[in-house]
């Protein structure tokens, strides 16, 4: 098949099975599908409870920066064949997925799983998309670790 | 020159806008933007030591030029996934 690279950023609701058959074939023996939800609560010194996270993106970025990772994970793992890149913006309950990374290849053995765990790693500290965290005593920004990552 | 500086998540809060416009000498460098937006917007000042600053869409450093009609964008270390 063609190596094909979907990048998406959306509102809409993931449809992993949808994203998934765009990147097959009939030459298509594995793919790794890695997907982010949203956590209800979370233990951060003290217990946390989440109603939604809130995110954004700086959207034409985020776009090019996603297909530059999309790019690094051709060059790292050549027979590697599809890949799907996919964040959903907007408001995301807990349990929602909110981010989805599939890479598709003829084997399991072709570094689809690393290709997958790679692709989030960068996208979590290149592409420009943030969230807002929102639960019972009010709103704050949930701000990135990675700023040496990207200056170096 | 004149430019327009866009802003995301905690810059935007802090700025009441999703954008700064200002006038500001050609061949400025990125840090002596950061420095001229913390002295004119007391409110994004503390922000200026962590923020990111892109231009036209890739990542800017300090030493960097601001290209005449660039895209501006500042914004906190990003949080997605």
């Amino acid at each position: 098949m063609s190596k094909l690279t979907l990048i998406e950023i959306t509102q809409d609701e993931i449809d992993l099975d949808a994203l998934l058959s765009r990147i097959t074939s009939v030459n298509t023996g594995a793919a790794a599908i890695f997907t982010g939800l949203v956590r209800g609560f979370t233990q951060n010194g003290r217990q946390n409870v989440t109603e939604y996270l809130e995110y954004e993106a700086y959207q034409p970025m985020a776009e090019e920066k996603m297909k530059q990772v999309a790019e690094e994970i051709r060059i790292k793992w050549p027979d590697v064949e599809g890949i799907a890149m996919v964040q959903r913006v907007g408001r995301l309950f807990p349990q929602t997925p909110t981010v989805m990374i599939a890479c598709s290849a003829a084997h399991r053995n072709t570094g689809v799983f690393e290709a997958a765990r790679y692709g989030i790693d960068r996208l979590k500290e290149i592409v420009p998309v943030w969230k807002k965290e929102v639960g019972p005593n009010g709103e704050a920004w949930v701000e990135g670790e990675h700023i040496h990552e990207i200056r170096k | 020159m004149n430019v327009k500086v866009l802003l995301f998540a905690t810059l935007r809060d802090r700025a009441g806008s999703k954008f700064l416009e200002l006038e500001i000498p050609d061949a400025m460098n990125v840090g002596d933007l950061k420095h001229r937006i913390a002295t004119d917007f007391p409110t994004l000042r503390e922000s200026m030591n962590s923020v990111l600053v892109a231009i036209n869409r890739e990542y800017a450093f300090d030493e960097g030029l601001i290209p005449v009609n660039a895209e501006i964008a500042m914004f906190p270390p990003v949080s997605g996934g």
